[in-house]
């Protein structure tokens, strides 16, 4: 498997790295850089304001102050914080429109598919139209990108391939090449290099097989059989059947789930709450193509509470049932 | 959440931030972001509009907004200069007013005006996300998003750097066509999120 083999629920990304904190397991917590004195543990809760005529101890001698990064002491290509993450830049470098919040240096941001970038590109984007909402940067510098205050994890790639929700992949290595992939709402990297993902709450990783809440899935890698699963019993029993096709009773919210079979590893946030869809572009109007030419719905599959007969749409919720 | 021992001092806090409280705490309005008349007057004209309360008593009181991280900066003489959004408390001692950022301002959608916090002693930054310090010297210019921004301290000197080509025009802009950039000495403060700006998209 390419993939680096991830404990399930696994410790760190990188895998044993030396820096790693004692965490709850499931808590995916990146290495931070060894370089800046750790961040001394301020605990908030108990800061005492002194008032002024308490010592006050200043910020450059004192250990006790906040971590400060310049050029030099942020990381290269690693977190700064779980929600923060430093990109040293020395060429290009993809990411997605508006997640750069701060950098050093001398870069310059250009959007796909603009001029002189665009001959660069051809290798790395073989889908049709959402290149729209990429951007190249390139230069030399850091980088910080940061999405929404999401919890940011990079991943490595060796030759292998994953698949991730459009609105979760932040930014990319140029080694890596970016395609749609037929499922829609999905983007697969592959090759070799390392990205940078977005999720709400920290990243499990989970072996197949397994069945997972469409609102939790953040992406898989190696993994052949994605596919919809419904609770059949529940479904044509009396009581399902009834809630089903007339929408009174209300859903439960978990009758509808994607299942993963094979081997690989499944990606889940610890929340449901999905980012922001971005727009893969459309696919070309074929048979054979799942929905082409129809533009991807924002939040598709993943709302159980539409049955095909009978829907009585909010009512049956207004009512209480 | 912050919590704030107190011993009959006074922290200035934006009104409504209070959650909790032990002890004997008084609550008291102050009007015009607590800068005496001329701080009211030039609030009020600018718009940075800010509503603070006065605390004071004894024991522990609680602050917090939104369950949003919060920072404290500390201060020895230097000048916190600081969205008003993200200020949620200051020690009593702490001068607070407002300065004029011109374009700068206007392109974090924050307005023209910042508020300066400046003595010595503690204030509260409140940011969505840990913030990230980033230190600037004189060969170190650090350009930001000015969704991003929340505060910085000592003497910098902001500028727009627009990148904006004709390529924005056409909808195939880099996405960050707008950025401040800080050059001189200090610290900015960042947060790993991003204001709904003027800039959006583009």
């Amino acid at each position: 498997m390419s993939y680096p083999p991830q404990p399930p629920y696994g410790q760190s990304p990188y895998g044993g790295s030396p820096h790693d904190q004692p965490t709850q397991p499931g808590f995916a917590v990146p290495p931070m850089p060894p370089a800046p004195p750790p961040p001394p543990h301020q605990p908030y809760a108990q800061e005492r304001f002194g008032g002024p005529q308490a010592p006050l101890p200043t910020m450059h001698d004192a250990p006790r102050g906040p971590v400060v990064y310049d050029a030099y002491s942020l990381p290269a290509n690693d977190n700064v914080n779980p929600y923060a993450f430093a990109v040293e830049l020395n060429g290009s470098y993809f990411l997605q429109k508006g997640k750069m919040v701060a950098y050093y240096g001398d870069i310059t941001f250009r959007g796909v598919g603009a001029g002189m970038v665009d001959r660069v590109l051809g290798q790395h984007f073989n889908s049709p139209l959402h290149a729209a909402d990429w951007v190249v940067a390139q230069g030399r510098g850091k980088l910080l990108l940061a999405d929404r205050a999401f919890d940011l994890n990079s991943y490595d790639l060796d030759d292998g391939n994953l698949t991730v929700r459009s609105g979760n992949l932040l930014a990319f290595d140029p080694t890596l090449r970016l395609k749609q992939s037929i499922i829609p709402g999905f983007l697969t990297l592959i090759g070799t290099g390392r990205f940078v993902a977005a999720s709400n709450g920290p990243v499990h990783f989970v072996d197949p097989p397994i069945r997972v809440d469409p609102q939790a899935l953040v992406g898989w890698a190696d993994c052949p059989a994605p596919c919809h699963h419904y609770d059949h019993e529940y479904l044509h029993g009396v009581v399902g059947g009834l809630r089903r096709l007339t929408g009174i009773g209300g859903a439960s919210g978990e009758e509808h789930q994607f299942e993963f079979i094979g081997a690989g590893q499944v990606l889940l946030q610890s929340s449901e709450r999905l980012m922001a869809e971005r727009s893969v572009g459309q696919v070309d109007a074929e048979a054979g193509v799942p929905v082409g030419g129809v533009p991807v719905q924002p939040g598709h599959g993943g709302n159980p509470n539409t049955p095909g007969l009978g829907n009585l749409g909010e009512l049956g919720r207004r009512f209480g049932l | 959440m912050l919590a704030v021992e107190l011993a009959g001092e006074a922290v200035k806090a934006r009104h409504g931030s209070m959650v909790a409280y032990t002890g004997q705490m008084t609550f008291k309005k102050l009007t015009g972001g607590g800068d005496g008349l001329r701080g009211m007057v030039t609030r009020r004209l600018t718009g940075e509009r800010m509503t603070v309360m006065e605390v004071k008593g004894q024991g522990t009181c609680y602050f917090a907004d939104q369950a949003t991280e919060i920072n404290l900066v500390r201060l020895s003489g230097e000048t916190l200069y600081v969205e008003a959004d993200n200020l949620l408390c200051t020690e009593a001692a702490l001068h607070t007013g407002t300065s004029f950022t011109g374009l700068n301002g206007v392109s974090s959608g924050n307005g023209l005006f910042t508020t300066k916090v400046e003595g010595h002693g503690w204030a509260a930054v409140t940011s969505n996300g840990p913030a990230v310090i980033l230190r600037v010297d004189k060969d170190m210019p650090l350009r930001v998003d000015p969704g991003a921004y929340i505060a910085h301290t000592g003497s910098l000197h902001r500028s727009l750097r627009s990148g904006a080509g004709w390529t924005t025009v056409i909808g195939e802009g880099g996405g960050e066509a707008v950025q401040v950039e800080f050059t001189g000495e200090g610290l900015v403060y960042v947060q790993p999120s991003e204001r709904t700006t003027v800039g959006g998209d583009v």
